[in-house]
């Protein structure tokens, strides 16, 4: 009963988000919340690789910067229309995933971390310095590319909205999924899940490989929306630390962890970067450090294992 | 062929640094298994302690060095006993985020406080320079690299020599029976965290005397401690010297018959392809998980 | 025909080969057990069946296929299952979902038919009560029994048993051989390798003793007992006799 009440919430709340924009807020209001359904999307999509499987990427936000300049470059010099663009990224982001996740992916632990951040550093530096080192103008290099201008805030609320509604959905499917199945238990004793028949690697590359896909999607967004994009803005690290610090503080692992993590993350950063720019980011890195020690299975997660627990204990 | 042999050397000095400030990084996952994030930031915060001290007091960078040391080995013990060591027995994944997130903790707050003003330690001998054979040395740079292979050999003979060096071996090889034997196997691992920040904390304080020195510095030298590592074998801190040489005569060679900004591309190729092809270091001899 | 051999299987550990030469078969519905001294090679024989390592020299046939070389997910598909010695269950499920996995992904069911298959599994080996319990949180001769049901789920012919019974007291050991006949008389054949001798003398059709790294002898439990090299091979050596 308890489970039907919450769906029924959750529909409910998503069809007035979808009222939102025309009972006349502010516009304000209507970019805090779509940049919440970003973040949202991003938290999400590192969710089902990491949250999942256990494998902690840390260079998630070079899917996203290969996405938004796949974009970036579609629209601004090849004049491709917008939805065709993202999708494309997407694509390309998804298909990178394959020979940086093969041989990554059998890495253990803290190894395909740092090799994951090496690729992302990488991605930065190489769009930095492809046009200079090859003599051509292509990328741009640190000028940064311009996209037509795009249209009001209400386009990429809705946007924002599908996207976040497409990765929570997805989070929510696979859970229920073999496939889901495969994953949790590789997270759990990898060894194991591979002798009881399931195919660790391939079940590891889909999962980074649909993460990338929908990483590289958001970036073509994003771009889009911010206008003008340079390598440093979006191959920043900073990205990724937001999507694992919004995962952890919402439960990694669970479905609407990032909804909550990146809710509530999103909002402390528009109430401070404006006078307290760095203060935000020391808030997030004491909010890791205060969740890993006393709250590790984040906020969701803490919650969904106090209701099993009382389950248990009234069943008994 | 000068050129070459210029940058050769160059590479080889700048390759001398580089494993100055990875020893520690290698020790401290070589015996806890916690890969530390916030590396890059004992670096700034000796790099900055040198910077304000010789401002303040006018006290020559090299004799700045003792105050690193004390200071960093308190700041290293202090964040091992009271943070990290509550998540030593857990996943190193989890040490990875934690690390992470004293890491925006600790060059955030630097950022605030010092401001992203870029800052350079010059000394009156900063500019003088040998001249072999039309190969330019840098007096200072050569100091800094005597100085830094010292710190590589100190360790070596530290680990292997002393009893705190056996305890802290025999708590890395095993640490059962370490306890077994006596052996506190937290305060291990806090001094050993204090000994690698000393020593971070040394090769910050050099490098104050010839790079950019900002806030955030921190991260990319990280990322070079573990390109340094990787090569030259995780936990081994001889290796620290192999490693640091190579990457130091890969980024210098490619800065001067490529560009400056590619070669930091190249760490990361380089980083990413050992960690493919041989995680365990050119001589084999790295702790792979 | 054999339904598993090896041949000439060797596998080196740096210059040490920690098996060498191992020739050795199972007949369909055979119980065989292994025995042998720490360090003889028998969990290394048992990862190389399984996939986990590829055989130096050698090779391991099964139904007449070459299966060397192949990833373990692949031969458990095939139909070979391993229990390990240090029990790994997935530890933040609970002991159904524990089984469902293998019946899943071993044997590429659909849910419902592997959730019914799961609760059968679990209620021939002893668990069914405990099914919604978290597999965390089960004592230790239960975790055992859920690595046997899960290696079951995944359809397998085969199954190794890694030192499946270490630590249970003679009680619940009476209960496992008991149980493990009945999975033989239900067509699977098993190959079982234990410390405790009353337990393999007991339950094996046939024995093969490894020793260093080579097989020492081969035979029924009461030639074995009586081979000479075998009880060489175990005086100094860790054996229990419970």
């Amino acid at each position: 009963m308890l489970k039907r009440f919450s769906t029924t919430l959750v529909i409910a709340i998503a069809i007035g988000l979808l009222f939102v924009p025309f009972a006349g807020v502010s516009g304000y209001l209507i970019r805090l919340l779509a940049m919440i359904f970003f973040w949202i999307g991003k938290t999400g999509c590192w969710n089902i690789i990491s949250g999942y499987t256990g494998y902690i990427d840390f260079g998630a936000v070079g899917y996203y910067g290969i996405g938004s300049y796949v974009t970036a470059i579609l629209m601004s010099k090849g004049h491709v229309p917008f939805l065709l663009s993202i999708l494309i990224s997407g694509v390309v982001s998804g298909l990178i995933a394959l020979p940086i996740g093969l041989p990554t992916l059998r890495l253990r632990g803290a190894y395909f971390g740092i090799a994951t951040l090496a690729f992302a550093e990488a991605m930065k530096q190489i769009i930095l310095e492809f046009d200079k080192t090859v003599g051509i103008n292509f990328f741009e290099g640190p000028h940064g590319i311009t996209l037509p201008i795009g249209p009001k805030n209400e386009f990429f609320y809705y946007i924002g909205f599908v996207v976040m509604v497409a990765v929570i959905g997805i989070t929510y499917w696979i859970r229920r999924s073999k496939f889901g199945y495969a994953l949790r238990a590789i997270h759990e004793a990898e060894h194991a899940a591979e002798l009881s028949g399931v195919d660790t690697l391939r079940a590891k590359i889909k999962a980074y490989m649909i993460s990338a896909f929908f990483l590289g999607l958001i970036g073509g967004v994003e771009a889009y929306w911010l206008t003008y994009i340079t390598p440093h803005m979006v191959f920043d690290v900073l990205i990724t630390i937001q999507m694992v610090v919004m995962s952890l503080l919402g439960g990694i692992g669970t479905v609407f962890g990032p909804v909550v993590g990146a809710s509530f993350l999103t909002i402390i950063y528009e109430l401070l970067h404006r006078d307290f720019p760095y203060t935000y980011a020391i808030i997030v890195g004491f909010i890791v450090v205060v969740v890993v020690l006393l709250m590790p299975k984040g906020i969701v997660g803490t919650l969904q294992t106090k209701l099993v627990t009382q389950k248990t204990r009234l069943t008994q | 062929m000068l050129l070459f042999l210029q940058s050769l050397l160059n590479g080889i000095l700048l390759g001398g640094i580089y494993a100055s400030y990875s020893a520690g990084f290698s020790l401290i996952f070589g015996v806890m298994g916690v890969i530390n994030i916030f590396h890059g930031e004992m670096v700034m915060l000796g790099a900055f302690l040198t910077y304000w001290i010789f401002t303040l007091f006018h006290i020559d960078p090299f004799l700045t060095i003792p105050f690193s040391i004390v200071s960093l080995f308190i700041f290293g013990y202090l964040v091992q006993r009271f943070v990290i060591n509550r998540v030593v027995e857990a996943p190193p994944m989890i040490s990875y985020i934690l690390t992470f997130g004293i890491h925006l903790i600790i060059s955030y707050t630097a950022l605030w406080v010092w401001t992203a003003d870029f800052r350079t330690v010059t000394t009156s001998y900063s500019g003088f320079n040998a001249n072999i054979g039309g190969i330019i040395v840098p007096y200072a740079r050569l100091a800094t690299f005597g100085l830094a292979l010292f710190v590589v050999v100190g360790l070596y003979i530290l680990l292997y020599k002393s009893e705190v060096g056996r305890a802290i071996q025999a708590t890395a090889q095993d640490k059962e029976v370490a306890r077994l034997m006596g052996v506190n196997i937290y305060r291990i691992y806090a001094v050993t965290f204090g000994i690698g920040a000393a020593i971070t904390g040394i090769a910050g304080s050099l490098i104050s005397t010839y790079f950019i020195i900002f806030p955030q510095m921190g991260l990319p030298y990280t990322i070079i401690a573990f390109c340094v590592v990787v090569l030259g074998g995780m936990g081994y801190i001889p290796g620290a010297l192999w490693g640091g040489l190579i990457l130091g005569v890969v980024q210098s060679l490619t800065a001067t018959y490529l560009n400056a900004g590619i070669s930091g591309a190249f760490t990361f190729i380089l980083l990413f392809i050992m960690l493919i092809v041989r995680p365990t270091g050119i001589v084999g001899k790295g702790i792979v998980e | 025909m054999a339904i598993l051999e090896g041949r000439n299987l060797t596998k080196y550990y740096g210059a040490l080969a920690a098996i060498n030469s191992v020739d050795f078969s199972v007949e369909k519905e055979e119980i065989l057990g292994m025995i042998g001294p720490n360090g003889a090679g028998k969990s290394t024989l048992f990862n190389v069946i399984m996939g986990v390592y590829k055989p130096d020299k050698g090779e391991v046939v099964f139904k007449g296929r070459t299966i060397s070389g192949l990833k373990p997910h692949r031969i458990c598909r095939m139909g070979i299952a391993k229990t390990s010695q240090i029990v790994q269950p997935f530890t933040q499920m609970s002991v159904l979902e524990n089984v469902l996995v293998g019946g899943l992904h071993g044997k590429n069911l659909s849910f419902t038919h592997a959730t019914l298959e799961a609760e059968e599994i679990l209620e021939f080996v002893g668990l069914g009560g405990l099914k919604g319990m978290a597999s965390g949180s089960i004592t230790v001769p239960d975790r055992r029994r859920l690595e046997l049901a899960r290696a079951i789920a995944t359809g397998a012919e085969i199954i190794l048993l890694d030192e499946n019974m270490a630590g249970l007291n003679p009680t619940e050991i009476e209960e496992v051989l008991k149980l493990l006949r009945e999975i033989r008389n239900q067509g699977k054949t098993l190959i079982v390798v234990e410390h405790i001798m009353r337990v393999v003398m007991g339950i094996s059709d046939r024995i093969i003793v490894l020793n260093y790294g080579e097989k020492i002898a081969e035979g029924t439990p009461s030639e074995v007992a009586n081979n000479e090299k075998v009880i060489e091979a175990y005086l100094g050596g860790k054996v229990c006799f419970v």
